[in-house]
């Protein structure tokens, strides 16, 4: 009977340990499910959620399966800080994916930096997420990204609209969100690299549905090209507001002009629109980009990313991460950012295949030279520039 | 001076779509002095429920099926949110019913539509035309003309069918209607579903221009409300004149003034009508009797 009592105690200790090891690495992924930013964030999760399957079916990290928690923050700033702090305090997780809208990074991930949890942003791109938390006054950083950053896309603008296009007369129409505006302050500089002003500034609310007057005051200042920073259906508004007033002159902006509900709601008129693009669907000029398509399509049923950019960099994100926790031999926030910042073996990615991607003093993984400049085109984003389809991603 | 004649046209055709969501917080005020808070997710269910039916027969026969889904849902809303706080003679609880019911319905559309904007097809040509200088859309004429239509209409049936007689009566005196056997309660039912049918109708007319989706209610409601306390909200002209003074003032100051400062003389005028003349422009004051 005592004997009997032993080994039942004994191997209930060993079932716990047993579970106990088995217990699944908990990855936060943060981003808007809803609204007029839906699109980046939905696409960005299921990106990383492919990723997770595929890894998880791989035999997971350091023996465990990734658990991704899901979280929906809206778009919305004051969201975004409650989504970090569930996700911190209750949920506990290793490390959080996502952020989407560049305010609802800068609000949520101070908590992250506090707690010492590492964070990839894998979509917001305005030029300070990475920049929040430096030396001295913070030691380490825990804000990464795989996203290009607002000062590579407003240069990537700049040079397609004034060095290569010849356009001396910019006007540039941003929304009033942090996106638009950090955005803005961006182009401003990189217009002003070369010795250009805008002849014209405007701005447009998130839910606007008329753009008559800042399409004018462009008009009227005698802008040759119109250079944006917003989201999907504002976006849609001023194409179809050109086409209203028989105002036709070339858009260019930021990669937002890639997201589905551009492309749909802008229909012809959306045509020619060029923004700087990591990724693009069709055609998919490597085999791991080929199979990442495929994958994508048959696991949502779509036959067309809703956002290939923010799918593609979720996607190889969640991979980056992985690769942190698997050289990292540990969940602890300390080790895994250390592990980011010297990242040994290559990781092969959607994008590009990621050699030392960042550094204690580099938390960028994307650089001018991954981005290629996209086309919209009879519903699709193709390569504006024929020679970048063919010079495969190092 | 072309670009003014531009900037006004297109003042107007914002400030008419405004005008006709205004309409319906009108109607139902008129019998109840109650307030749809959804009226704007009345109108967004108008045009997503059009959207699915599209694909199905064309633009005008969707119409009248629109207009009866607006009426349903119209009822919908008096019957659980409005007749309780009513019949305790409560005075702020249909405030925060038929709010909540506009949050319940906005989120029954993300599940339903999902969380995008959806393009609406057109029902007109998209070539825009050009009149005395103004290059307009024949949608947002049809906006202009289908806004103008629906109040006319209901101006009609108010003052000439019998039914109508029935609504003014309760609107002046709802006691003494009742006194008269006129039953308010149906008399307040109509009048939400009359007034859920225009918003509804009012989705279908402004989606095409717009973009549907769950979320189009919210900023458009909130913008016409403005526009129902700024023209009276017992004057069907106005909700018009409201309208096309808001429409005016966003585009307007955003091409004189700044882009930034767009919304601000639209609040600030609400501000001013509020101090100067409560009732609205239009509006009759209305003396409370303790």
């Amino acid at each position: 009977m005592h004997n009997t009592l032993k080994a039942m105690i004994a191997a209930l200790a060993v079932c716990t340990t047993a579970a106990f090891a088995a217990e699944p690495i908990k990855i936060g992924v943060s981003g808007p499910f809803t609204g007029g930013s839906a699109p980046m964030g939905v696409s960005m999760r299921d990106g990383v959620r492919l990723a997770a399957e595929e890894i998880n079916k791989a035999g997971g990290v350091l023996g465990r399966q990734i658990k991704l928690i899901e979280r929906d923050d809206e778009a919305k700033n004051e969201r975004g800080v409650q989504v970090s702090q569930e996700l911190i305090n209750r949920e506990q997780v290793v490390a959080t994916l996502g952020f989407i809208n560049t305010g609802v990074s800068l609000a949520g991930q101070r908590f992250y930096e506090q707690a010492k949890i590492p964070v990839i942003n894998n979509v917001a791109t305005g030029s300070i997420v990475t920049q929040q938390f430096l030396p001295p006054q913070f030691p380490d950083n825990y804000i990464f990204r795989s996203s290009a950053n607002d000062s590579i896309q407003a240069e990537m603008i700049a040079e397609e609209a004034v060095d290569k296009r010849g356009f001396k007369k910019v006007a540039i129409l941003a929304d009033s969100t942090n996106y638009g505006q950090l955005g803005r302050d961006d182009l401003v500089k990189a217009l002003a690299r070369r010795g250009l002003k805008a002849v014209a500034e405007e701005k447009f609310n998130i839910g606007d549905v008329d753009m008559t007057a800042q399409l004018l005051r462009a008009k009227e200042a005698g802008a040759q090209v119109i250079l944006t920073y917003g989201i999907g259906p504002e976006l849609a508004h001023i194409a179809n507001g050109m086409a209203t007033l028989g105002w036709k002159v070339p858009m260019v902006g930021s990669w937002t002009l890639s997201m589905s509900n551009f492309i749909d709601n802008a229909g012809k008129n959306g045509n020619g629109a060029r923004m700087p693009q990591t990724f693009i669907e069709v055609p998919a000029n490597t085999p791991k980009r080929k199979a990442f398509v495929a994958a994508y399509h048959k696991a949502y049923h779509v036959d067309r990313i809703p956002s290939p950019v923010s799918a593609a960099q979720g996607y190889d994100s969640m991979y980056l991460m992985a690769a942190a926790i698997k050289q990292a031999g540990s969940t602890d926030g300390v080790k895994i950012r250390e592990a980011l910042e010297s990242l040994k073996a290559p990781i092969a990615g959607v994008i590009k295949t990621y050699s030392h991607p960042y550094t204690h003093a580099n938390h960028e993984a994307i650089n001018k030279a991954d981005v290629v400049m996209g086309e919209v085109k009879d519903g699709r984003v193709v390569y504006a520039y024929p020679a970048d389809e063919k010079k495969a991603p190092k | 001076m072309d670009v003014l004649s531009q900037l006004v046209g297109s003042g107007v055709a914002l400030g008419m779509i405004y005008a006709v969501i205004a309409f319906g917080y009108q109607l139902t005020f008129a019998t109840s002095r109650t307030l749809n808070f959804g009226q704007g997710e009345a109108l967004m269910l108008g045009a997503l429920v059009g959207l699915s039916l599209v694909g199905h027969m064309s633009y005008w026969l969707i119409l009248p099926l629109v207009l009866l889904f607006g009426a349903f849902q119209g009822i919908v809303v008096e019957r659980l949110g409005v007749r309780p706080a009513l019949k305790i003679k409560s005075e702020f609880g249909w405030i925060m019913s038929t709010i909540a019911l506009g949050i319940i319905f906005k989120n029954l559309a993300e599940n339903i539509w999902g969380h995008d904007q959806l393009s609406f097809p057109s029902p007109l040509p998209q070539h825009p035309f050009s009149f005395f200088g103004i290059r307009m859309l024949p949608m947002q004429v049809m906006v202009i003309g289908g806004a103008l239509l629906i109040m006319l209409a209901v101006e009609i049936f108010n003052r000439r069918s019998i039914y109508g007689k029935a609504i003014v009566a309760t609107s002046n005196d709802r006691d003494a209607a009742g006194l008269m056997g006129i039953n308010t309660n149906l008399v307040i039912t109509f009048s939400y579903a009359l007034s859920s049918m225009t918003a509804a109708f009012a989705g279908v007319l402004v989606a095409p221009i717009t973009l549907a989706g769950a979320e189009m209610g919210a900023v458009l409601g909130l913008k016409a409300f403005a526009v129902a306390i700024i023209g009276g909200l017992n004057s069907g002209i106005g909700a018009i004149v409201g309208g096309i003074m808001l429409g005016l003032a966003e585009t307007l100051t955003a091409y004189y003034v700044s882009t930034g400062y767009k919304d601000v003389p639209g609040l600030v005028l609400l501000l001013i009508v509020l101090a100067i003349k409560p009732a609205g422009l239009f509006g009759k004051a209305a003396i409370k009797k303790v």
